[in-house]
């Protein structure tokens, strides 16, 4: 199945998405969750501070469905 | 006519009343640009070394960088500064709100205030009218309620700074508050403002700054704001702030525990960003000219309390007066933040403080006797919120607090001096550095103590491996040359660090403000190290040498591994640190023992402090070849 992903930041490193949209879509297995998602991919979970579905957090435990669109954000910086 | 600049600058003699106003002059805006350049510029030619910093010779000194309160991205800041009475040298630290903006309105770029009044006292600035006025009936006054009644009295256009009874009771971690719950908050700023009896400033400003190219910079800032508000971590920083950070911490094994005594919280949960959105959210609030709202402005309802409002609470206060404390409701760290506003301590080193007391009661190294008959205990509200009281009105061992956890640890005795968390005095921000090599390098050398914002590394050391030691400190340094650049300037580091907008945008923006067309990233890194290296000497002229001895943790952060948690067996050794030290001296031009050298000095155009050091002994030689460039252009991956 198809998800996206979005992330910018110092994931955008890893990810690498669309520069302008900041997403990617991805092929993801039937449940997998999102940290086997991102290793698969070379994402670096530990640099994932949290994702989010609809604006609500979920955890790299989460199991995303098909078309889903997950946002990905790097741990704070600027604090 | 100075462009990008308000233009003056006021000296306030607080003994004798008098107020004068200085046109800027253009070399020293440009030499220093502002904000966190001025204050450290004032503060190391003006206050003599062996002034006590709560006395008539300390200067307060508040400055609105280049950037503040013009059309670029995310002016709003303004930087209060000291000599702290928490670290015994240089201190500063910068608020956002509206207040920064606004004194560039009026036409001000900088206030330094000398002295000490007769009475209370509050600076009134309304563009060219400039006086001291009475302020009796604001006295005793909290924090928010004192910028309440100034609002009423004067205005809802009128900006406020103000201390509340901490700062006037000089506790030497006491804040200045601003627009109900943003804070000049290290460094005890709020401290020095009370010892000099002056209880707020108040400041409207009707006028415009005058920008070089007013079109150029609309588009700069337009292209800025368009393409970060699609940004995909906007949103999340729109709905959540930073205290959606609670969680991520402590999944990381850095999140600051009972007193640093581990890294992981298992309650967690209960006071992230998602109960904080669920459960007490009024609404965003942002600062001047941001768009992006991470502010959240909160209602708590606890049992047997007031009904209070809030702005946060924010990660660290979060950390450190969350899980540090032991409190595992969002409502109970909610409470806490708005006691410690209200009152006018940082919630940082408050709850750092507080946390050490607890840990020092649980030992039974302090005893319900000396609390008033109290308790200390873990997550207790009324406990927190008692012992604060003792601290902000100096009663009991209330007092020891109120001079710092340094003292209060040498008055408990029983070693506790080891699990204190603090550097030079500052307490620490709110993640343990076990975790994070790197970032324990970051509290061990930051000009002010303990402190993140200067350099943050926690995402370098899961990066290069939580349990490598070497080849870290050119990253510290290059984030020390980085990050507070932005407090010189005067904007939000947050734009830069999570949404993309790159420092070559923000040095564009100065060159369209100012006209200075050959204004360079590396004129502006070199400043950074400029002022670097000035606060190293001026904290050394003050405190004594070596530098090293200065530089090194309380001993839980080298002797005791973290017992529980996603953290648990991480440890580092005096080795270790070491070895780091030694990493960072070379990366810095300093010597072995953690002095400048007469060769980084002399490069960076200080040799009268080269000097000046050398006569007191406190020069170093190089411990190796001086660094053709000290990590201002190196940027690793990932920053």
């Amino acid at each position: 199945m198809k998800i996206v992903l979005k992330a910018g930041g110092m994931l955008a490193d890893y990810l690498k998405p669309d520069p302008v949209t900041h997403a990617r879509e991805v092929e993801a297995g039937e449940g997998q969750t999102l940290r086997q998602i991102l290793e698969s991919i070379g994402v670096p979970p530990g640099h994932v501070a949290m994702a989010f579905v609809d604006s609500n957090i979920v955890h790299l435990l989460y199991v995303p469905k098909e078309g889903e669109v997950v946002t990905l954000r790097p741990p704070v910086q600027g604090g | 006519m100075l462009k990008g600049f308000g233009g003056s600058s006021l000296r306030v003699n607080l003994r004798t009343g008098q107020v004068q106003r200085r046109p800027l002059d253009p070399a020293f805006a440009r030499a220093w640009l502002g904000g966190r350049g001025y204050v450290c510029k004032v503060l190391y030619d003006e206050v003599p070394r062996d002034a006590d910093p709560l006395g008539p010779l300390n200067r307060l000194v508040v400055s609105p960088g280049v950037m503040s309160g013009n059309f670029g991205p995310t002016g709003s800041k303004c930087c209060f500064g000291a000599v702290s009475p928490l670290t015994g040298a240089h201190g500063d630290s910068t608020v956002g709100g509206h207040f920064g903006p606004e004194l560039k309105f009026a036409g001000y770029d900088l206030i330094v205030f000398e002295e000490i009044a007769q009475g209370p006292v509050y600076l009134f600035v309304d563009d060219d009218r400039v006086e001291l006025r009475d302020a009796s009936k604001y006295w005793g006054k909290g924090t928010i309620e004192a910028e309440e009644m100034l609002k009423h009295d004067l205005g809802e256009d009128f900006e406020i700074a103000a201390i509340g009874p901490a700062g006037e009771s000089m506790v030497t971690f006491a804040c200045i508050g601003h627009d109900f719950g943003r804070q000049a908050g290290r460094c005890g700023v709020g401290a020095v403002m009370g010892s000099k009896r002056l209880k707020a400033i108040a400041v409207r400003g009707t006028r415009s700054v005058p920008i070089h190219d007013l079109p150029g910079l609309k588009e700069l800032t337009m292209g800025v704001i368009k393409r970060t508000s699609t940004h995909p971590n906007m949103a999340p920083w729109q709905k959540f702030g930073t205290a959606m950070f609670v969680g991520w911490s402590n999944e990381h094994g850095v999140y600051p525990t009972h007193n640093f005594q581990t890294t992981y919280f298992e309650p967690y949960a209960g006071i992230d960003g998602q109960p904080l959105v669920d459960k007490l959210l009024v609404s965003n609030k942002a600062c001047s000219g941001c768009w992006m709202n991470c502010g959240k402005y909160a209602r708590v309802t606890l049992p047997e309390k007031p009904t209070i409002h809030v702005e946060g609470p924010e990660y660290e206060t979060g950390s450190l007066c969350g899980g540090n404390c032991g409190f595992d409701k969002i409502e109970e760290v909610a409470y806490v933040n708005w006691v410690c506003d209200q009152t006018g301590i940082d919630t940082m080193s408050g709850g750092g403080f507080v946390a050490f007391g607890m840990e020092c009661y649980e030992k039974g190294f302090i005893t319900r006797e000396q609390l008033e008959g109290h308790e200390l205990r873990w997550g207790s509200v009324d406990d927190f919120e008692h012992f604060v009281d003792m601290i902000v009105h100096r009663r009991g061992i209330g007092d020891w607090f109120a001079r710092g956890i340094v003292y209060a640890a040498g008055q408990i005795g029983h070693d506790s001096i080891r699990f204190t968390a603090q550097v030079k005095g500052q307490g620490m921000s709110g993640y343990d550095g076990r975790g994070a090599p790197a970032m324990l390098l970051s509290y061990m050398t930051a000009d002010i103590g303990a402190h993140h914002n200067r350099s943050w590394t926690i995402t370098m050391d899961e990066d290069l491996g939580k349990a490598v030691i070497k080849g870290k400190a050119k990253v510290v340094v290059y984030l020390q040359h980085i990050r507070p650049f932005f407090d010189v300037v005067s904007c939000c580091r947050l734009f830069w660090g999570e949404v993309d907008v790159t420092v070559e945008e923000h040095i564009e923006a100065i060159r369209l403000m100012t006209g200075w067309s050959d204004f360079t990233l590396e004129e502006a890194m070199r400043l950074s190290d400029r002022l670097w290296n000035l606060n190293r000497a001026h904290f050394l002229e003050r405190n004594g040498g070596p530098g090293r001895k200065h530089d090194y943790p309380p001993a839980r952060f080298y002797e005791e591994a973290v017992p529980s948690g996603p953290g648990k067996g991480a440890r580092l050794t005096m080795e270790d640190l070491d070895v780091m030290l030694d990493e960072y001296y070379a990366a810095r031009g300093w010597s072995r023992d953690g002095n400048p050298s007469r060769e980084i000095l002399e490069d960076l155009g200080l040799p009268e402090t080269a000097t000046r050091l050398e006569t007191l002994d406190l020069l170093g030689p190089l411990m190796a070849p001086l660094p053709e460039v000290r990590g201002e252009r190196y940027k690793p991956k990932a920053f």
